[in-house]
């Protein structure tokens, strides 16, 4: 079996793609942390967040947003590092997190479904 | 941090990667016969590295795995119905050959008749030929892009979607879903240097051709104003064209290749 590191490594392998994207797109690395907003607060288009994604796919040989994560559930950096983790490791050993990202998918369909009434 | 985690295969590919470092690698679906053949004849001309599907391995698809040894070229059979096998497919020709330059959209399947008295099967089967499996590739395809920071993609539309013809409805309607496609990708992949265009047929000598009556041939060839059916080798140069650098600021557009017809 190949190694699937640990939580913190896919956090580290997911902050150090971001950062590397952020140098790419305006040239120097900002300081962020998990609670910053990829778009909002960073300033990553969709695109950039599909180069991220097409990058980490490489990285850690998973694409969670194949079909377990929507990726409009995404939007902070800890989001992202959660639906790794999750795709990585699978529901049990990370129940707390999942309630996070399950909250913020529920978030996300929310949005949706006031876009979808409008 | 440098410690790769996961399960990402790249590792055992770089050596067969490396092999094809120089080259261009050109994904063409369908290349077991007609246009498909001839483009994969005429990118492995052009210096490129060739992976291609189709249902079928053909004599013509023989030749070349026996002239190539699978060095620059190679075949899978696959189920253009199958995304799930479609993506697999992508990720196995990313890794043997560590790029994916060009991806044309080829693969298609006709489907006659008027709507009303269509299988309802055998339109769901032309939307996931001739649609579908063109957005799965394309999707799959262009990750890989993304990364390299450069591609391109054709799509193989037709004529039927420009101007409606009956009998051809559910065609034209995949072929006109490929050419949507084609825009709005391009807007999406520009800004990562990735080029995205559609090559429109007329009729051309092929497969689907020879279901026309000869009486039907030559009441395309009086409509045409160049007087005759096209080559495959026609619709391929287009396709050669687009994915050239004198094509480098063509993007989003539909190309017709169809002598005039529809003019």
């Amino acid at each position: 079996m190949l190694n699937r590191g640990t939580p913190e490594q896919i956090e580290a392998v997911v902050h150090e793609k971001i950062r590397a994207v952020l140098q790419e797109r305006f040239g120097q690395v900002r300081a962020f942390g998990g609670a910053d907003k990829l778009n909002a607060t960073l300033g990553l288009s969709s695109l950039d967040l599909a180069f991220l994604v097409a990058e980490l796919e490489v990285e850690l040989g998973v694409d969670p947003f194949a079909k377990l994560v929507s990726i409009t559930s995404v939007r902070s950096v800890d989001d992202l590092v959660r639906a790794y983790r999750r795709a990585i490791f699978g529901d049990n050993k990370l129940r707390a997190e999942d309630s996070e990202l399950a909250a913020a998918m529920e978030r996300a369909g929310s949005r949706k479904a006031r876009r979808a009434r409008k | 941090m440098n410690q790769k985690v996961g399960t990402a295969p790249r590792d055992r590919a770089q050596g067969r990667a490396r092999d094809n470092a120089t080259k261009n690698v050109a994904l063409v679906t369908g290349g077991s016969r007609g246009l498909g053949a001839e483009l994969v004849a005429g990118f492995l001309a052009r210096q490129y590295a060739v992976a291609t599907l189709s249902r079928r391995k053909t004599a013509f698809i023989e030749q070349l795995l026996q002239k190539w040894r699978k060095r620059d070229f190679c075949w899978s059979a696959v189920d253009a119905c199958d995304a799930e096998a479609l993506l697999r497919y992508v990720m196995r020709i990313a890794d043997r050959f560590g790029r994916i330059d060009v991806l044309v959209n080829n693969l298609g399947t006709a489907v006659d008749g008027v709507l009303p008295t269509m299988r309802t099967q055998d339109i769901s089967q032309a939307v996931q030929v001739n649609l579908t499996a063109a957005l799965v590739l394309s999707q799959a395809c262009s990750r890989v892009m993304l990364r390299q920071g450069r591609g391109c993609i054709v799509n193989i539309s037709s004529v039927n979607a420009i101007r409606g013809h009956t009998g051809v409805a559910v065609y034209s309607a995949t072929k006109a879903g490929l050419d949507g496609l084609t825009r709005s990708l391009a807007r999406e992949l520009g800004p990562r240097n990735i080029r995205v265009n559609s090559v429109a047929p007329g009729y051309f000598e092929s497969e689907m051709a020879r279901r026309l009556t000869e009486e039907q041939k030559q009441r395309i060839v009086r409509r045409t104003p160049l007087g005759r059916l096209a080559s495959a080798e026609d619709i391929a140069n287009a396709v050669y064209f687009l994915v050239s650098e004198q094509a480098s600021f063509i993007t989003g557009q539909i190309l017709l290749v169809d002598g005039g017809i529809t003019c």
